[in-house]
């Protein structure tokens, strides 16, 4: 090959390379010269970020200014997924592990369980301790831990536990339907939202607005620097009318009620609940739920499979059964009968009946002391809680008076509280019965008519001629058999003397919540005047100014003279008085009170115990309810925790157990001194054989203890669910 | 002339350098000017010998590197999934960067034997086998990249050598041709492939970068961001975000061209780019006016090296090329191809030096 040819192919060769030198030339001036604005945003997007600062959260306040829940910081310690190995993440793993005191598997989990986008954290642990974000920020300086962020989120702190759970409720992150729902509020996944109690339905004033920060991050998400920062405005703070002292007392005083009650033998008692309202102004001083849950569990991490065994767990803690459980008053009902009757001129304040121990009225029914109580009037009716005194009183006044006045004194609709999910119970009326009794009809007799429908339909199919008819005839036999059944039971569906009897004396279908039961003995004891009972008495903003403030809100005064007022609460005083069904429980009260118990009968279980009161007799500062569920008798297991209440709200704690009630937390022991009382007088109520017994003075004579199970002759009784459940008769307390 | 090039390139590269914010901050510089001392060493080592006696050693060249490749394989060290380096002390030695040298010199004797015996197709086969075993054994670290420079090489330098360009062109088209289809039929039909997934996808994803731009073309994208976002003048040096904040992966090595380009903008790629073109241009020079065939196969070898690593490395970072892995001659950080180009560049001055049949 000659030098000239050589030379030749030298010169092509160098034309290739110009020509690839010029490709890249072409390249690099489309990259940096023509799209260069492009990848200038695409690099500035790449280091910019838009970091958002959650608000500090309202924080709730008592009456008296102590911090029921505040906010505290969260620590998360994560690591961003720069796309690492697992070979170059051991290291890493096995050093934060011994940080964080965990074993490396479980953050091998974390990992493998999360494996988000490329430079987003992998959340490894949260709530850590500031001692070990620390460590951890000191070692970051070393290359090793470079990848690993440390997050600080504001997380709410409930310095009393459990404490008044139900009313505060809890925070969780925003469930997927309520951001749905409140996107347009500004609301992004991860949020927190308050999802009971005050922290739902205050949820607006106690978020705050967010801040964010514009800063500039390298490729590990890092901030380099602070572009510039919008403060965040904390949420506004509320401050209740709950009375924290009253609170805890009611609180200790359910846990004991129940413990007691169990004790006694009512195994069927698990929860209580009670509600104390100031009956000047409807303010609640405490609202307590037996049993209730930890709601600082939210603020740590929480499975779905842990949260639902927490929701579904079978005594309902979350269940808030002051306002979402409506019980039969039994006959804490009474007040209103006697007001009705008085009020539309049915009985004057001089009426008497003679109680012989028994009333007839087509049969005949037992009171609950069979040995009589004499000569009763209203008051006296009250004090003893006389069931002839009321039956004949509230066949004289009828049902739909009784329910007149029932709704007057706020009975069976909602109160308005600021609490989600209050239910409003049921005020018994002719309607509402047949609605239950068909229910339960169909319910029991639907599927017999076609369990012979469908034996019969094979069978007639298959027979013929004589066998046939023979087949069709046996059906028709069948269908009347179970039609008479049903017949017997469909006479039920009218509203019938004996539910009106029921009525009078609390039993049967009537169910009201613990607050609205309260709230009635609040109006009984101001005078007539129905609040709105409320908890939020003002909201303030951080910088001290006030944005919205409550007060006493009267929904109506009660048509009921202040007369006839007066000697229902004269009744109602004598209740805790010698003589009274509540006076062990208030014998030695320095002040005057007044009260009446109940017990409310439930089918197959033990009776719900009931009390209302309110104190003093005179000039009265706060109404009280108690409801404790299948606790037996009211006199025995409710009244004790109002009378506890009251000692708490007016002061009467002795040193000591002052000292006890702010040391101890514990629940379900009682303190000594609500022990019962010495049973002084005579008749004293738990005296009575409980309801539900076989004792013939209880259940005798009751037109059907048993309803629909098996109908006594001709004269079965309603009753579907429980809280709805009720024969009549009760043993009184 | 092409000291004086490389003179600029070497200082543009060392300020290079010192603005990657590696953690010892200028430990990296430090290294590389100890890179650069040697290759100087090197250098002169290179241009004072008389290049026709390498000839006679072509032999023993041939043979150490053949087993320094097989010793990288048997204790090499590993990182990021190839094992391409040897431990000695503190420094990684990596003959792979020799092996091309090494290769040059032994083709160019090889080829010099065989002067106007190459013009069929069979003729060129003992070439194929003579660079086909080094190419071989870096496969199999593997080093994709640097075997393809040997591809090229070899085919720079049997063209000009005077293989016929049909046959010539036939078979690296073929070849190429073959792989292309071959890793197309394994991505559409799972035909079997002696590659591993993540060096299939790293060689196709240039073609669609945003199609996983979390994670293949992650590279791929951030590097084009930078470049693009450079300009006309650049960001200024110390200024570019892509490279400053890491968002650039491999910024002092790999895509060291990015980071010039974020930071000086299309001026500097223009600089550096002619700064290369003129090395290259000399070299080609050079390879015209040696005296003896040896000489221009040399200086044509090594012309071939160093455009195919500007073509790959500044292809990998406009995104025109697959991702490969090749460092861009004098510029990237790495102490090994520093002191290799640096010799090479000195055996092209010393076949520009002893131009003349006589001298001295």
């Amino acid at each position: 090959m000659g030098k000239k040819k050589t030379l030749k192919r030298i010169n092509v060769f160098l034309g290739a390379i110009v020509l690839i030198f010029v490709v890249l030339i072409v390249r690099v001036s489309y990259l940096q010269l023509i799209e260069t604005e492009h990848y200038r945003t695409l690099a500035r997007e790449n280091t910019l970020r838009l970091i958002t600062i959650p608000a500090p959260r309202g924080e709730i306040f008592d009456r008296h200014g102590t911090k029921l829940v505040g906010n505290r910081p969260l620590y998360t310690v994560s690591l961003v997924n720069l796309g690492q190995t697992r070979d170059e993440l051991e290291p890493v793993v096995e050093k934060l592990s011994v940080i964080l005191d965990r074993t490396p598997e479980e953050l091998w989990e974390a990992i493998a369980k999360q494996s988000p986008r490329r430079y987003e954290p992998i959340r490894l642990a949260r709530d850590v301790p500031l001692e070990i974000v620390s460590r951890i920020e000191e070692q970051q300086l070393d290359d090793l831990l470079r990848s690993v962020v440390i997050d600080l989120e504001p997380m709410r702190e409930y310095p009393f536990g459990s404490t008044l759970a139900h009313v505060l409720g809890y925070v969780r992150e925003i469930q997927p339907e309520q951001l749905e729902r409140h996107r347009e509020d500004g609301y992004r996944m991860g949020d927190a939202f308050g999802q009971a109690g005050l922290e739902n339905t205050q949820e607006r004033m106690l978020r705050g607005i967010k801040g964010a920060r514009q800063v500039e991050v390298d490729a590990y998400a890092r901030p380099v620097r602070s572009l510039g920062i919008k403060d965040p405005v904390p949420g506004n703070d509320l401050i209740l009318t709950i009375d924290l002292k009253v609170q805890l007392a009611a609180e200790e005083a359910l846990a004991w009620a129940v413990a007691e009650a169990q004790k006694m033998g009512n195994s069927d008692s698990q929860a209580a609940s009670a509600v104390v309202i100031d009956v000047r102004t409807g303010e609640i001083l405490a609202l307590a739920s037996y049993p209730a849950y930890d709601p600082s569990v939210f603020a740590g991490d929480l499975s779905p499979a842990q949260a639902h065994a927490l929701m579904n767990a079978p005594d309902q803690p979350f269940l808030n059964r002051a306002i979402q459980s409506a019980y039969p008053p039994g006959s804490t009902f009474k007040m209103v009968v006697g007001a009705a009757a008085l009020e539309t001129g049915k009985i004057d304040q001089q009426f008497t009946v003679f109680c012989p121990g028994y009333f007839y009225h087509e049969r005949r029914y037992n009171c609950w002391n069979p040995a009589g109580h004499g000569t009763v009037d209203l008051v006296k009716g009250l004090q003893v809680s006389c069931n002839t005194y009321f039956w004949t009183v509230g066949l004289k006044t009828g049902p739909e008076i009784m329910a007149r006045f029932a709704r007057e004194f706020g009975l069976g609709e909602r109160t308005g509280i600021e609490l989600p999910g209050e239910v409003a119970g049921v005020v018994p009326t002719a309607e509402y019965k047949r609605r239950v009794v068909q229910a339960e009809l169909d319910r029991r007799f639907g599927p017999q008519f076609e369990a012979v429908e469908e034996r019969y339909r094979t069978k007639v199919a298959m027979a013929t001629g004589e066998a046939r008819d023979q087949l069709q005839k046996e059906k028709q036999q069948e269908l009347a058999r179970i039609q008479a059944q049903y017949d017997r039971y469909a006479w039920d569906l009218v509203w019938r003397d004996y539910d009106t009897l029921n009525m009078a004396i609390g039993q049967g279908i009537h169910s009201y919540t613990p607050l609205q039961l309260a709230n009635y003995v609040a109006a009984i004891a101001n005078g007539g005047k129905l609040y709105r009972p409320y908890l939020v008495q003002r909201i303030v903003a951080p910088d001290g100014t006030i944005v919205k403030e409550f007060g006493p809100e009267l929904r109506h005064r009660v048509p009921v003279s202040e007369e006839h007022l007066a000697l229902i609460r004269e009744g109602m005083f004598r209740v805790n008085q010698p003589g009274g069904t509540a006076y062990g429980s208030f014998y030695d009260f320095p002040l005057p009170t007044a009260g009446k118990t109940g017990t409310a009968e439930v089918l197959h279980k033990n009776n719900h115990a009931l009390f209302v009161g309110f104190a003093p007799y005179e000039e009265a500062e706060i109404a009280v309810a108690v409801v404790v569920e299948h606790g037996g008798q009211g006199s025995r297991i409710a009244a004790p925790v109002a009378r506890r209440i009251m000692d708490a709200y007016f002061g009467f704690l002795t040193e000591d157990e002052e000292e006890a009630d702010q040391t101890s937390e514990s629940r379900g022991v009682a303190p000594a001194r609500i022990e019962p009382r010495p049973r002084v007088s005579e008749p004293e109520g738990p005296r009575e054989s409980p309801t539900g017994s076989t004792e013939p003075e209880t259940g005798a004579g009751s037109p059907g203890n048993e309803y629909l199970l098996s109908p006594p002759a001709g004269e079965p009784v309603t009753s579907a669910e429980e809280a709805v459940t009720g024969t009549h008769n009760p043993g009184e307390t | 002339m092409a000291i004086v090039g490389l003179g600029l390139v070497t200082i543009a590269s060392a300020t290079q350098v010192t603005s990657v914010p590696g953690e010892p901050n200028l430990g990296f510089v430090w290294k590389q000017l100890l890179g650069i001392a040697l290759g100087t060493g090197t250098f002169l080592f290179f241009l004072f010998w008389r290049y026709e006696e390498l000839t006679k050693y072509t032999r023993l060249v041939y043979v150490v590197n053949l087993g320094m490749l097989l010793a990288v394989l048997l204790v090499g060290h590993a990182a990021m999934g190839a094992q391409r380096w040897i431990q000695i002390g503190s420094f990684l030695f990596q003959p792979s960067e020799f092996a091309k040298l090494a290769v040059i010199i032994g083709l160019a004797a090889f080829l010099t034997e065989r002067e106007g015996r190459l013009e069929r197709f069979r003729d060129l086969l003992p070439v194929f086998a003579y660079v086909g075993l080094p190419t071989l054994l870096i496969l199999a670290q593997p080093d994709l990249g640097t075997a393809l420079v040997f591809v090229a090489i070899t085919v720079g330098m049997l063209y000009i050598a005077g293989a016929r360009p049909l046959v010539l062109g036939a078979v690296t088209l073929g070849g190429l041709g073959a792989v292309i289809a071959w890793i197309w039929a394994h991505l559409n039909y799972g035909v079997w492939i002696p590659l591993k997934d993540y060096q299939i996808t790293r060689l196709t994803i240039f073609l669609d970068p945003w199609a996983d731009f979390q994670g293949a073309g992650y590279h791929m994208i951030q590097s084009q961001i930078a470049i693009g976002a450079g300009g006309l003048w650049g960001r200024g040096l110390f200024s570019g975000s892509q490279n400053q904040l890491h968002f650039l992966p491999e910024q002092h090595t790999d895509f060291i061209f990015s980071v010039l380009a974020e930071e000086f903008g299309f001026v500097g790629v223009v600089v550096l780019l002619t700064l290369f073109f003129i090395v290259v241009y000399r070299g080609i020079r050079i390879a015209a006016q040696a005296k003896d065939q040896f000489g221009t196969l040399l200086a044509a070898g090594i012309v071939s090296m160093l455009t195919f690593h500007v073509l790959t490395n500044v292809g990998m970072a406009i995104g025109i090329m697959p991702v490969t892995g090749l460092p861009l001659p004098l510029f990237s950080y790495g102490v090994n191809s520093m002191i290799v180009t640096l010799a090479a560049l000195g055996l092209l001055c010393n076949v520009w030096l002893r131009r003349q049949v006589i001298v001295f």
